[in-house]
């Protein structure tokens, strides 16, 4: 088979830098510019099969999103969504992992040009807004005030049922038992710094009687203003739960002590 | 400049360290299927909480295409930092820095030099003429990064 006019189809639609490589009986390796972010190449491999000529990754697009991503991920949710409608909006085929497209009509050109398009918006699913590192600090926090805190003494994502029955105001850890409650916030960026400070300045409006304790995660992330306002309403701090295990355990002892 | 988890002392110190598989790993070591390949996994813990993961994914379609990783991951997260992969001879590379680009089978490498400048840990990668397929693969990440197995055993893909 001669293999130069697919090769120039390719180039004329899609990239100069496209070329062809004869790998084994009716099959070729077309090398594309288009790569992951790790520099590993998209596979795309054009091969015979009982239907007629397709275009396939042979389960490479997949495997790689692995590195990132839990498999399970794919089949659920909006990625899920997005994979559907990709596959769909550029008539490619699933199975067991594999993406491909048949050539329609000899036009190996639209054929490429679909598949590219198609694998290039699959990995994009990479990016999705999803947190990359998942923390553990949550999970952490939990679990040293579960040891640390009798279990008929707290209560875990509290909100005051009275004058916040949606639960927008809540605090991660109430300590109850003393003339005042301690309300413990367990913060990890940005976001749930605000979030704790409103919170604060809502239970000054209220008036409830409390003392206000911050537990971070790491505080040097958080940003300089941010953390100013934060300061402001919160009465105790401790910049990181793992280097300040004995710090916060001596003054959760005090606290829970005062009747 | 971004931000650079691991230095190259860091890294290196990683992969050379001693990593002991317990007796039983190949218990621990299952098989899944996956879309279109297989994967075991294993996890090393460490004594200051971080791990060590090793990852052997085999494609279904194409032998020659698989990847074999030696990951760690720094105490209390769950991020894992690929230190080594073996690659097989199943798509092209570029090492987007040098401006180099193979096919070839291939070793990708953490380096402190892509993380400055913003891209994944080990998106540089050398070419290798150690392996061949998988099995010559996974002996060379037993050789190069210290791994110690259970007398007379050699690290296998299981199919099962």
């Amino acid at each position: 088979m001669d293999i130069t006019p697919i090769e120039n189809e390719f180039k004329k639609k899609i990239s100069e830098k496209i070329e062809i490589f004869p790998e084994g009986k009716e099959r070729f390796k077309i090398f594309t510019p288009f790569m992951f972010a790790d520099g590993d190449h998209l596979v795309s491999i054009l091969k015979k099969s009982p239907k007629g000529w397709v275009i396939t990754d042979e389960a490479h697009t997949y495997m790689h999103l692995s590195y990132e991503l839990d498999m399970k991920d794919l089949e659920k949710g909006t990625r899920q969504k997005i994979i559907s409608s990709t596959l769909s909006m550029f008539e490619l085929e699933e199975s067991d992992g594999e993406i491909l497209v048949t050539v329609e009509n000899n036009m190996f050109g639209d054929a490429l040009y679909n598949f590219i398009q198609g694998i290039l918006k699959i990995t994009d699913i990479n990016y999705l807004s999803r947190e990359r590192v998942k923390s553990t600090f949550m999970d952490d926090f939990k679990a040293y005030i579960t040891e640390k805190i009798d279990e008929n003494r707290r209560v875990f994502d509290y909100f005051d049922k009275t004058h916040d029955p949606e639960g927008k105001y809540a605090v991660d850890c109430r300590i109850n038992g003393m003339k005042k409650p301690l309300y413990v916030f367990a913060v990890a960026n940005d976001d749930k710094c605000r979030d704790a400070t409103i919170s604060c300045l809502q239970y000054e409006k209220w008036e409830l009687p409390l003392r206000s304790m911050a537990i971070f995660e790491d505080q040097e992330k958080i940003s300089r203003k941010v953390l100013a306002r934060f300061s402001d309403v919160c009465e105790k701090q401790f910049s990181s739960l793992y280097l300040n295990k004995d710090r916060i355990e001596k003054y959760l002892l005090e606290q829970i002590q005062e009747m | 400049m971004a931000d650079i988890i691991l230095n190259d002392v860091e890294i290196s110190n990683l992969i050379q360290e001693q990593k002991e598989f317990p007796r039983n790993y190949e218990i621990l070591f299952q098989t899944k299927d996956k879309k279109g390949h297989r994967e075991q996994e294993i996890i090393l813990p460490r004594s200051d909480g971080s791990q060590f993961k090793v990852i052997l994914r085999q494609n279904q379609i194409n032998q020659l295409a698989f990847s074999l990783i030696l990951g760690y991951m720094p105490p209390k997260t769950t991020a894992l930092i690929r230190l080594r992969r073996y690659n097989g001879k199943s798509h092209y590379h570029t090492n987007k820095i040098e401006k180099e680009t193979f096919y070839d089978f291939h070793i990708h490498q953490a380096t402190e030099r892509y993380q400055a400048a913003g891209f994944d840990e080990d998106g540089y990668a050398v070419t290798s003429k150690e392996f061949a397929d998988i099995q010559s693969a996974l002996d060379c990440l037993v050789k190069d990064c210290s791994i110690v197995l259970p007398a007379n055993r050699q690290l296998k893909m299981k199919w099962s």
